[in-house]
């Protein structure tokens, strides 16, 4: 016989200590906070959809959003506050992402599960990796088409023409490809993040766990298919 | 009746055994069915305020184990809790599949605590202690509300109430379940209420820690001695009373239903101790349990008694027959137990249809490929009740026979065969529950009393719980109560000191041995001589022969055994090799008990004491006692070894006349 | 047939460990992947090595204390199986069959293949219990269990404790095993009583030694007692529930 593998196995498990943030805090903040994000990119997607429309049309949609509820709230108020709740809620989500991940690691030990083969566990393993790529997608297109700066935006940035924005940057096929790259990631993050939510919250009901799956599902599909025709139909040149 | 055992036999008897004092029965002039109710208007207290200085060893965390444990514990005793397994929720009891019986006599058919009594001691064909029985039957009520109480989820009708079934040997419907996995719910729940007491600081729990031996000082047991099965330390425990619910012995026949580290070396070294042992030839064995099918197959597992419902029993009329069971046609067949027992017909006790099944076997009419079983045929059920049905009675039961096997009991008939099942001897203890040895009591499987020579299926879950939980929590305090003051035995103590240096010296005997052959190939080979000579069915020739057989290899395994590790870590060669070392003592009791209860009753069959239709012939006038032994050892140095004091306990009846059992 | 085996030998917890190889003949489909250990360790001890140390007791898959990982999945190939029930006809003739401890930070190896898993006992400790002390119960026909609620406390009460729901779990989670107690003693009405408390410390407990649920649903894959995956909400129903109520009960 031969001798293969050495490799230390920890001896204790390591020592209990009362957690300053419990997982449960952390999961129940990632999950509230990860609907949020799943609202915000379906209705979103809706609005990305008025493109459609025209660019009367969108552009309009671009600028009712900054009127909205005045004069109860001063031009552009609404989506301040919803920009701060958005910025609020990723720093609470990355921040007990990467918590749980460090704490999953910790607890899993030296030994790492391999031969995972299912779809649920590899859209499980994923989440840390797409998420990371949304992160990077979303940073890039707050700078390519909220602040305009270059290099990420295109030359011809201009506050306010969002059509023409939107239309200049999706004609750079390596964005394109990145928005749609990020869609596809975007939906499994969704989908197993909406599910995860579900039994984060304590979904435990037939009914309720059956609706938790389809939702899960449609919305993630559904955001997908909305926004990835934009950058098609951009570089087929039926928008232009 | 005339005394078969004669010649050789004889000799050997008079050489390994003599017959000792009568034990004091129950003295009482109360009604049987009054004599608990009695008893604990007897019994002393301990107030709660001294409860917690006295401090209880309870090893075992079965049913029993665990009820006693928690329960001393809730009432505000120190407990020290000791299992071998790595948590309290392993121990056996967990596997028992059918259910508990309780005498709630809810429905109108008649059920009562008298009826249960009747059944019970019937069907342990009256050999059992009937005020024992009383007790079982009187608490078996609050055992399904305790145990329902702390978390067993019992199977419910739909309004609601609590579902029963019935069982082997009785005619009423008393038995609670929860599916075919009652013996886990039960345990899962008592496990949980140890727990709730551990995290109390009421019990010490001690896993992974195995009992080596009984301190016994000043006439009193006062301690056990235990080995860290992780570190290999042996160390002395010391306390006021000591309590054995280790569970029986039936894996002295290597190959049994039990779990592979179920063992005896707790009950025994108390019996070397001084403990005696009650009828330790009273072994039951379950008729469907798997055929064994190959030499390394670890145990006969069991298949739930249920399946005798729909299923048919059958062997081949022809000798050796070798076709395939599809193609033997059915003029060849015989539906033994519904020729034989045309009224009870497959659904036969337990014993009787064991026997049977021998019977054929031994005929040569077994079928397999070791010819060592009788075919359970669903065919004709399948035909009558269409498949669906069986699936849904028998699915999992199928499943597991078919993992077992590789076979498909839907298209071919399950093969089973009669395994060591449940030991109804066990250590002798008073009706208190204390052994012989004052302090040392006893609860569960490794006790004796309710079961007589057979026990009922889905009372063994019912004894351990009662046991536990409502019979060791009035009378361990009993006991207790007049030592307050009294110092506990400290661990420096030379009592101590002593007994654990011989466990030391114990282990250091096995590792110095230094043979070629580890423990479990004695074992095996003891089991294989076991089911020959002490089975389902006994001679006194092969029982003379069994004696022969163990005493030779007990003298190879002192001789040849190898225990390959070291003794100071975790070593489980070690473990089994002080296991088996007690098996082959534990065996040759058997046999002798076996050799020395001249009779048939109920699960012992003598083949010289059977009727003119095969049936077991018990012997009343002679036998109407429990054998209960102490060991000794010889004086003579030419004939060195150990030597046996037959006490006997005197049995009685006074609401169950004795009668002879017929299930034809 | 003929296996090599590969085992994971470790002499103690304190000492680093290693893949052997030990080929195996003599054995059948019929072989139970644990009475191919048993063979294993018999030619062992002939030989005169040490014999391969592993946990197991009823062989039946109900007392949960076999377990070992095999080819990286516990308890082996065929899917909501115990190691004991495992057989050999699931692997090829002369295949290499790797066999490894339950892996999980919270279950060190005593030795060889055998691991403490005591850390699940002690969430048990922390509330996965009934208060009522022996005598006290009331009549259990007192009050009604509808028949669904008694067969969804058994589905969820099922569980045997072996652990592999850790040891199948990336993150070393015990939510599985923490939500079926937690879910079967919430169901019943006997027990309702410290419902909150229990969830509270049976999830303190269960974070302080165990890791995080991301709801891989591994567990439910290798579980060998079928306790439905719905018990990981379970847990966090419970819990949430014991924040928003703030009651014991």
């Amino acid at each position: 016989m031969t001798a293969t593998l050495q490799r230390r196995q920890q001896t204790a498990s390591p020592p209990r200590r009362r957690l300053p943030i419990s997982n449960f805090a952390a999961k129940t903040t990632m999950a509230l906070t990860g609907l949020i994000f799943v609202g915000f990119v379906f209705v979103h997607m809706y609005g990305n959809l008025h493109i459609y429309r025209g660019q009367e049309e969108f552009d309009h949609y671009a600028h009712w959003l900054r009127e909205l509820l005045m004069p109860l709230v001063p031009y552009e108020g609404v989506l301040w506050i919803l920009r701060a709740v958005l910025v609020t809620s990723l720093v609470l989500h990355v921040g007990g992402g990467l918590l749980l991940w460090t704490r999953a690691r910790r607890a899993r030990g030296p030994f790492r599960r391999s031969g995972l083969t299912r779809g649920e566990a590899w859209m499980a393993r994923s989440m840390l990796g797409t998420g990371i790529v949304i992160l990077l997608f979303v940073v890039f297109h707050v700078l390519d088409l909220t602040l305009g700066a270059q290099p990420a935006a295109t030359d011809t940035f201009e506050a306010g023409s969002a059509y023409a924005n939107l239309v200049a940057s999706f004609q750079r096929p390596l964005v394109s490809g990145f928005y749609i790259l990020t869609m596809l990631v975007l939906t499994v993050h969704v989908a197993h993040g909406t599910w995860t939510a579900a039994n984060d919250l304590g979904a435990t009901g037939r009914r309720l766990r059956q609706v938790a799956a389809w939702v899960a599902g449609l919305v993630a599909i559904a955001v997908c298919v909305g926004n990835v025709t934009i950058p098609l139909v951009v570089l087929l040149g039926v928008i232009q | 009746m005339t005394p078969s055992t004669t010649g050789s036999a004889q000799a050997l008897l008079e050489e390994l055994r003599t017959v000792g004092s009568d034990l004091p029965g129950l003295d009482t002039q109360v009604p049987a069915s009054q004599i608990w109710a009695d008893r604990r208007l007897h019994y002393r207290l301990v107030s709660p305020l001294n409860r917690r200085k006295f401090t209880v060893i309870v090893v075992g965390t079965g049913l029993a184990g665990a009820g006693a444990a928690a329960a001393l514990g809730e009432l505000g005793y120190n407990v020290e809790s000791f299992t071998f397994h790595d948590a309290p929720r392993r121990a056996h009891s967990v596997a028992a599949q059918g259910g508990i019986n309780a005498a709630r006599a809810r429905t109108v058919d008649n059920d009562s605590v008298a009826r249960f009594v009747k059944d019970t001691v019937k069907g342990g064909d009256f050999r059992g202690r009937e005020a024992d029985a009383w007790r079982l039957a009187e608490e078996s009520v609050r055992v399904i509300d305790h145990m329902n109480a702390i978390g067993a989820p019992f199977a419910r009708e739909y309004g609601g109430q609590l579902a029963t079934r019935s069982f082997g040997g009785v005619q009423v419907s008393r038995t609670y379940y929860t599916r075919g996995q009652t013996g886990q719910q039960l345990q899962v729940a008592a496990a949980q209420a140890l727990l709730r007491q551990v995290s109390t600081g009421q019990v010490n729990l001690h896993t992974r820690t195995e009992m080596l031996d009984l301190i016994v000082a000043d006439g009193r047991a006062q301690g056990i001695v235990v080995r860290d099965l992780v570190t290999g330390k042996i160390s002395a425990v010391t306390g006021d009373a000591v309590v054995l619910a280790t569970g029986g012995y039936g894996n002295v026949y290597y190959r049994s239903t039990l779990a592979k580290n179920s063992n005896v070396t707790a009950a025994f070294r108390a019996h070397r101790r001084g403990a005696l042992f009650a009828n330790p030839c009273f072994i039951q064995f379950h008729p469907t349990a798997l055929p064994v099918s190959s030499e390394w197959q670890s145990k006969t597992t069991l298949m739930s008694e249920s399946l005798r419902n729909d299923g048919r029993i059958w062997v081949p009329v022809q000798p050796g027959d070798d076709r395939a069971p599809n193609d033997i046609p059915e003029d060849e067949r015989d539906y033994y137990l519904e020729r034989r027992y045309p009224a009870f017909g497959n659904l036969t006790p337990r014993d009787v249809a064991s026997r049977a099944a021998r019977t054929e076997i031994d005929a040569g009419r077994g079928v397999g490929p070791l010819k060592n079983s009788v075919y359970l045929d669903f065919r004709d059920a399948i035909e009558r009740l269409g498949k669906k049905v069986i699936a849904e009675r028998y699915g999992n039961l199928f499943e597991m026979y078919s993992d077992a096997t590789g076979e498909d009991p839907y298209k071919e008939p399950m093969r089973i065969a009669p395994g060591a099942h449940f030991a109804m001897g066990g250590l002798w203890s008073d009706y208190d529950m204390m052994t012989s040895v004052p302090g040392l009591f006893v609860g569960g499987e490794a006790g004796w009393g309710y079961h007589g020579a057979n026990r009922l299926g889905a009372n063994s879950l019912l004894s351990a719980c009662v046991d536990g939980w409502f019979t060791l929590p009035y009378s361990v305090p009993n006991y207790l109560a007049p030592l307050l003051g009294k110092r506990k035995l400290s661990v420096d103590d030379d009592a101590v000191r002593a007994a654990v240096a011989e466990a030391e010296a114990g282990v250091q005997a096995l590792i110095n041995i230094g043979g070629t052959q580890g423990p479990e190939r004695f074992h095996r080979r003891l089991g294989d001589l076991l089911y020959a000579k002490c089975g389902v069915t006994r001679s006194a020739e092969g029982l003379v022969e069994g004696l022969e057989g163990i005493r030779a290899l007990r003298e190879e395994f002192w001789t040849d055994l190898r225990v390959q590790g070291r003794p100071d870590g975790f070593n489980q060669e070690l473990e089994r090799a002080g296991r088996v070392a007690d098996y082959l003592d534990m065996a040759e009791l058997m046999c002798l008990d076996a050799l020395d209860r001249d009779e048939s009753c109920g699960a012992h069959f003598r083949d010289e004491h059977q009727t003119e239709g095969g049936e077991a012939q018990r012997d009343d006038a002679h036998w109407l006692f429990a054998s209960a032994w102490e060991r000794t050892a010889s004086d003579d140095a030419a004939a060195p070894g150990p030597r046996y004091v037959r006490h006997q306990e005197h049995l009685e009846f006074p609401s169950v006349p004795p009668e002879t059992r017929d299930y034809r | 047939m003929k296996l090599t085996l590969k085992v994971w030998r470790q002499e103690s917890g304190a000492e680093d460990g290693h893949f052997e190889e030990y080929p195996l003949e003599g054995v059948g489909p019929e072989f139970s992947l644990l009475e191919a250990l048993d063979k294993l360790n018999d030619d062992l001890v002939a030989r005169g090595e040490d014999p391969v140390a592993f946990d197991s007791d009823c062989r039946e898959g109900i007392c949960g204390a076999c377990g070992v990982t095999v080819d990286g999945r516990p308890h082996g190939p065929q899917e909501k199986t115990p190691s004991c029930r495992q057989h050999l006809r699931s692997f090829e003739d002369g295949a290499t069959v790797q066999l490894e401890p339950f892996r999980s930070g919270a279950f060190p190896v005593v030795k060889d293949l055998a691991v403490d898993r005591s850390a699940l006992d002690r969430v048990i400790e922390a509330g996965g219990f009934v208060s009522t002390s022996v005598g006290t119960a009331p009549d259990a026909d007192a009050i009604p269990v509808t028949h669904e609620s008694a067969e969804w406390a058994l589905d969820l009460a099922a569980c045997i404790g072996c652990g592999a729901c850790v040891a199948a779990c990336p993150n070393g989670s015990a939510q599985l095993f923490a939500g079926s107690k937690t879910m079967h003693l919430a169901t019943l009405p006997s027990s309702q009583k410290e419902r909150s408390r229990r969830a509270k410390g049976i999830t303190r407990a269960a974070e302080e030694e165990f890791g995080p649920c991301s709801v891989y649903g591994e567990c439910a894959e290798v579980c060998p007692a079928g306790i439905p995956i719905t018990a990981i909400a379970g847990l966090n129903r419970e819990k949430l529930r014991q924040v928003l109520r703030n009651k014991d009960d």
